[in-house]
């Protein structure tokens, strides 16, 4: 297991590492003049340039690149350019809201979609599991940022039973997840089906094995077949699909956090490329990504725990 | 086994009736606007702070707050018409053309032990916007300034190096005349970010959560006109429709709407709830960039004005809530005018064509990716159809967009249309700056470079009647015209929306002035 572990890890730092030469790049590549954006209609051009010099702008590209990538890997990831704070403050004050959101998101789809690809499985071919294939296929259809108005326009503006705006009182646990219940379903809904989908495809192959045979020969209850020994076994392939769902909930809680008005990393890197905010916008999707990487360290590393013959392949 | 009760005695039937019971709860007691006991109010901002020195701020938001807690000498007045109204200033007055006496209020503190306001602290912040060495964007608010002379410990008088006009309209009902404590700045011995020291405005900043709300508290030491609630949460909404439904659904007691969702919201109010439609001092206008072919020859540019339906464009936009402008200087200021010197006239465009030898022409617009914007990009795309002219439509996010003319990137010289929309402040030199000579490859993208222009503007800033002034920056309009380089299109309107238990505190053009806000 520990050779398993540092195999992963080792591929968790490539893979940081060529995300940050993608990253680098991809800015470098985005038009327009940060310091005319930032600054403003009146600024001078000698207060553009000085912009340009203190962002490190004025240097070669490669000068550029060596000193995000040396001082990233040192945990420094620069500073603002207009409030000067510190670019890891900034990602970091804004972290726990897309977190709270992509774990909302991510409990909305494991509660129902667990259950519903269970219960498609063991009635399978009966109205029951044709509804639940049909409800599955449209929630995956409906793009998320679709879910997020309705819901918001439904239980926010014509019930008001939920707030639409914003991430609740600080200091307030019951308010924030009140606030958080609209902008996670809206992240999270369209992985009830994903995993509807894959737990009923798993369940099917599962409960065809002979030990379940055998546990029905033995007269044991129906859903104590069901989840203690076929769903523990189909479980496996949709951890992995939540690793790989936690990077589409990223890009989804762009989306949320926008038509919600919630602060979040998201909403952090599309306002810092519209200002060209070159180092917040560097800063926050580095953390993004390393935390994309680190989750599905975690997705690999719970599977190769639970199934000796993952662990035996790498 | 009873098949409607669960294990712990939960039956079907009272799940259901629960469930019920706390539907219709909520829907008896709907979530209300914070506002109701008028001690909060909740607004959005369409951006949050990053920086609260008045010397180098960003965005309106932010100024109002700057305003609301570092006092100004003066502030604007809320209300339909442009004027001011003394905040730090017992009085205030022009004793002649160059100078200007100010007396403070006696008992104006800054928090954080740093005493109280003087003609010092006045001296030091409005001589530090000036000061070429602090390198403030603002700086141009007091070009004219010569020296603050401190009289006694709360009088002084300023003097400027030459006449200056704007000085009543955009420089001191600015954020520029926010008043410093000269000590705390000088062991700050730098600006001011995100955490104020030495505040002495009408409210305080409590609280500011980045991207979350920023929260003023009423000043307790503040002896004169109180703030009108205990707390303001400003809310950093950017997108105008988030803003609405956050309103619809009692979040936010007041906010700007989009001006395409005017008329939905006046035919329909929210209950309880106000809506307003203010003029705006903004301009919006199809640039024709006269040092790019085949729009050097001024036949073409020509042609382009009278191939414009401004009408139609205008009300492909702005879903018939605005109406069509004239100029860039808005109705009510000395310039305004009613009318421009070409007309919609598609067979005068054809004929202007044709005189030029063009045929078969292909051009680009370029705009900024807003749905406003691109509506009025295709009625002009159809109207230079209309006359011959191909013309390819060119979204650019803003960070894009703003960059297109500079003469530092490489396309300046490949633009030709664009579609451009600038703000202004109540004064028409904060208009037609930006069309001078020094500015061509900055922010006067058409290139135009007109000396005679410039000669004007410069009058403009020393002509303190009001014909006068009417007289200059008509004929600056008209110039512009001429160049061919402009087809004027609108001023817009603010769409804004508040509940009826507050009153608003607008300036004409309905920018908001967070500390005139009032409960009803």
């Amino acid at each position: 297991m520990l050779n398993y572990a540092v195999k992963r890890l080792l591929l968790a730092v490539a893979i940081v590492s060529v995300a940050m030469l993608l990253l680098f790049t991809m800015i470098y590549l985005i038009p327009g003049d940060p310091a005319a954006v930032a600054l403003g209609p009146r600024a001078t051009e000698a207060m553009r340039e000085a912009l340009i010099v203190k962002m490190g702008l004025d240097q070669p590209v490669w000068v550029q690149f060596w000193n995000f990538f040396t001082r990233a890997w040192m945990g420094d990831l620069g500073r603002e350019v207009l409030s000067e704070r510190p670019v890891a403050q900034v990602v970091m004050e804004n972290l726990p809201f897309t977190m709270a959101l992509i774990a909302g998101g991510m409990t909305w789809s494991v509660a129902l979609g667990i259950p519903l690809g269970c219960w498609a499985a063991v009635k399978r071919g009966s109205w029951a599991d044709r509804l639940v294939g049909v409800l599955s296929v449209a929630v995956i259809a409906v793009p998320s940022f679709v879910i997020a108005i309705y819901a918001l326009l439904i239980f926010a503006v014509a019930l008001r039973w939920l707030p639409a705006i914003g991430a609740g009182e600080p200091g307030n646990p019951g308010d924030q997840i009140t606030h958080l219940i609209l902008p996670s379903l809206a992240v999270g809904l369209g992985w009830v089906g994903y995993i509807a989908r894959m737990v009923r495809a798993s369940m099917l192959e599962v409960l065809e094995a002979q030990h379940i045979r055998t546990a029905r020969a033995f007269g044991l209850p129906d859903a104590m077949i069901t989840y203690r020994y076929a769903l523990t076994i189909a479980i496996l392939p949709t951890i992995t699909l939540l690793g790989v769902g936690i990077g589409q909930m990223l890009s989804s809680a762009v989306f949320a956090e926008i038509v919600f008005a919630r602060p979040g990393v998201g909403k952090l890197v599309y306002d810092a490329i519209l200002t060209r905010n070159y180092p917040l916008v560097s800063g926050a999707v580095l953390v993004t990504t390393v935390l994309f990487v680190l989750l599905n360290l975690a997705a690999d590393l719970l599977i190769g725990a639970l199934d000796p013959r993952v662990r035996s392949k790498l | 086994m009873h098949c409607g009760t669960t294990r712990r005695g939960l039956s079907r039937r009272s799940f259901l009736a629960a469930t019920g019971a706390f539907g219709a709860a909520g829907l008896a007691a709907p979530r209300m606007a914070f506002s109701q006991d008028g001690t909060v109010l909740t607004l959005r901002s369409y951006s949050d702070l990053q920086v609260l020195d008045p010397a180098f701020r960003l965005s309106l938001p932010e100024d109002d707050i700057i305003r609301s807690i570092f006092a100004p000498l003066v502030i604007p007045e809320a209300g339909d018409v442009w004027g001011w109204k003394p905040i730090a200033v017992d009085s205030i007055e022009q004793l002649d053309d160059v100078t200007v006496a100010f007396k403070l209020k006696d008992n104006i503190g800054f928090t954080d032990g740093y005493g109280q306001m003087t003609a010092e602290d006045v001296k030091f912040s409005i001589e530090r916007i000036a000061d070429p060495a602090v390198e403030s964007p603002y700086a141009g608010d007091w070009a004219a300034l010569k020296s603050v002379e401190v009289k006694d410990r709360l009088s002084g008088l300023i003097h400027l190096n030459s006449k200056f006009v704007p000085l009543w309209t955009t420089t001191l009902p600015t954020p520029a005349s926010c008043i410093l404590s000269k000590k705390a700045m000088q062991e700050l011995g730098d600006k001011i970010t995100t955490k104020p020291v030495a505040q002495s405005g009408q409210y305080l900043l409590a609280d500011w959560q980045p991207k979350q709300r920023t929260v003023l508290k009423r000043n307790p030491d503040w002896a004169h006109e109180p703030g009108g609630f205990e707390e303001i949460h400003i809310i950093p909404i950017e997108d105008p429709a988030t803003a609405e439904r956050g309103f619809e659904a009692g979040d936010l007691d007041y906010t700007w709407t989009s001006v395409s969702s005017l008329p939905r919201l006046k035919e329909n109010p929210p209950a309880g709830s106000v809506v307003l439609e203010k003029p705006s001092l903004a301009y919006v206008w199809l640039g024709i960039n006269q040092d790019a072919e085949p729009f050097t020859d001024i036949r073409i540019r020509r042609a382009v004005q009278h191939a414009i339906d401004r009408q139609t464009v205008v009300d492909a936009a702005y879903f018939g809530a605005a109406s069509i402008g004239n100029g860039i200087i808005a109705p009510g200021l000395p310039g305004s005018r009613d009318s421009v010197t070409y007309d919609y006239d598609p067979d005068r465009a054809r004929a202007l064509l044709a005189e030029a030898g063009a045929s078969n022409l292909s051009v680009t617009l370029d705009i900024l990716n807003q749905s406003e914007r691109l509506n009025a990009a295709q009625v002009i795309q159809a109207n230079l159809a209309e006359v011959g002219i191909n013309c390819e439509i060119k979204q650019n996010d803003s960070g894009t967009f703003w960059s297109l003319g500079s003469k530092d990137g490489d396309y300046y010289l490949k633009l030709q249309l664009v579609l451009s929309r600038f703000s202004m402040q109540p004064d028409p030199s904060w208009a037609t700056v930006w069309f001078t000579p020094e500015q061509v490859g900055v922010w006067n993208w058409e290139r135009f470079n007109d000396a005679e222009y410039k000669a004007l503007h410069d009058q403009g800033l020393v002509t303190s009647g009001h014909a006068e002034r009417d007289a200059i920056y008509r004929k600056m309009q008209g110039l512009m015209d001429e160049s061919g380089c402009y087809v004027f299109l609108t001023h817009e309107v603010v769409g804004a929306i508040h509940r009826d238990t507050i009153e608003p505190g607008l300036k004409p053009n309905g920018e908001s002035l967070f500390s005139e806000f009032r409960p009803a």
